[in-house]
């Protein structure tokens, strides 16, 4: 108890073992548990790894210091994730920096070739995330978010729907058209 | 090369698979692939350093060790 009464740095590590001692044990913790987690999200949904980074921190700065409003009434990582969803989109409006799709263009990603419903196919993995970056820059917003989401098999459909202001069955039916969507990018770019 | 053979459509929803040639792969939906992609994108370690300052930078109110306290016990 007297350890946490007087906040003592804690020798917590992040994935890469660079220690967070800067920090209460609590937000250390939070942080070494779902700092990867963010950091993708920010860097696929930015296209930039400094822009990532820079994100990234101060997503986390801002949850450090909001952390004592936080009641529970979502799961850490949801919260987190709606501070960077929240924090990328300002971003790109400021930055205005990216393509904008209309819901007009859905019809193009909505005929897409049925070949788009086999698997993923990949060679070479050495640039592969380049290409994804590349895929997911050319798609609607909504689409990239939503599958980053997805991808995170911590988040459920209700949880992405509250993140995305949808019921969990219009995830459902968007994530049918965003997968063709990726898969049909995906495979026009070898 | 070895050509992989067409999948059926149970097949298609399976799982990661690989495939017969050493470096390929076969993800069954994007959000496969996606995890894929994340599990090998490291936090950079400039970022938690960063970080590291930064909070140690920020000012620590009363109100915000009793609001931790709070949380923690249950306590009012």
């Amino acid at each position: 108890m007297d350890t946490l009464v007087n906040e003592p740095t804690a020798e917590r590590m992040d994935a890469t073992g660079t220690p967070l001692n800067g920090a209460p044990a609590e937000f250390a913790a939070i942080y070494q548990e779902h700092s990867q987690a963010i950091y993708y999200l920010t860097l696929r949904f930015l296209g930039d790894p400094q822009k990532a980074e820079d994100a990234a921190h101060d997503v986390f700065l801002k949850a450090f210091r909001h952390f004592d409003q936080f009641r529970g009434q979502s799961a850490v990582r949801t919260w987190l994730y709606r501070i960077a969803i929240n924090h990328c989109r300002n971003l790109q409006q400021t930055w205005q920096s990216r393509h904008i799709f209309s819901n007009a263009d859905d019809a193009v990603w909505e005929g897409a070739v049925a070949k788009t419903e086999s698997p993923l196919r990949v060679l070479e993995t050495k640039e592969l995330g380049q290409r994804i970056q590349k895929t997911l820059d050319a798609l609607p917003e909504e689409y990239r978010l939503l599958l980053l989401l997805v991808a995170d098999e911590e988040l459920s459909y209700e949880e992405i729907g509250a993140l995305t202001e949808q019921t969990a069955d219009a995830i459902r039916g968007k994530l049918h058209r965003a997968r063709k969507a990726f898969a049909a990018h995906f495979q026009k770019d070898p | 090369m070895k050509q992989q053979s067409k999948l059926t459509s149970e097949q298609q929803h399976d799982a990661v698979q690989h495939t017969s040639e050493p470096q390929g792969k076969t993800f069954g939906s994007p959000e496969e692939l996606l995890r894929f992609d994340a599990a090998q994108t490291p936090v950079p370690g400039q970022l938690t350093e960063r970080l590291n300052r930064s909070v140690a930078s920020e000012p620590r109110s009363d109100a915000s060790k009793t609001s931790w306290l709070r949380r923690l016990f249950g306590g009012s």
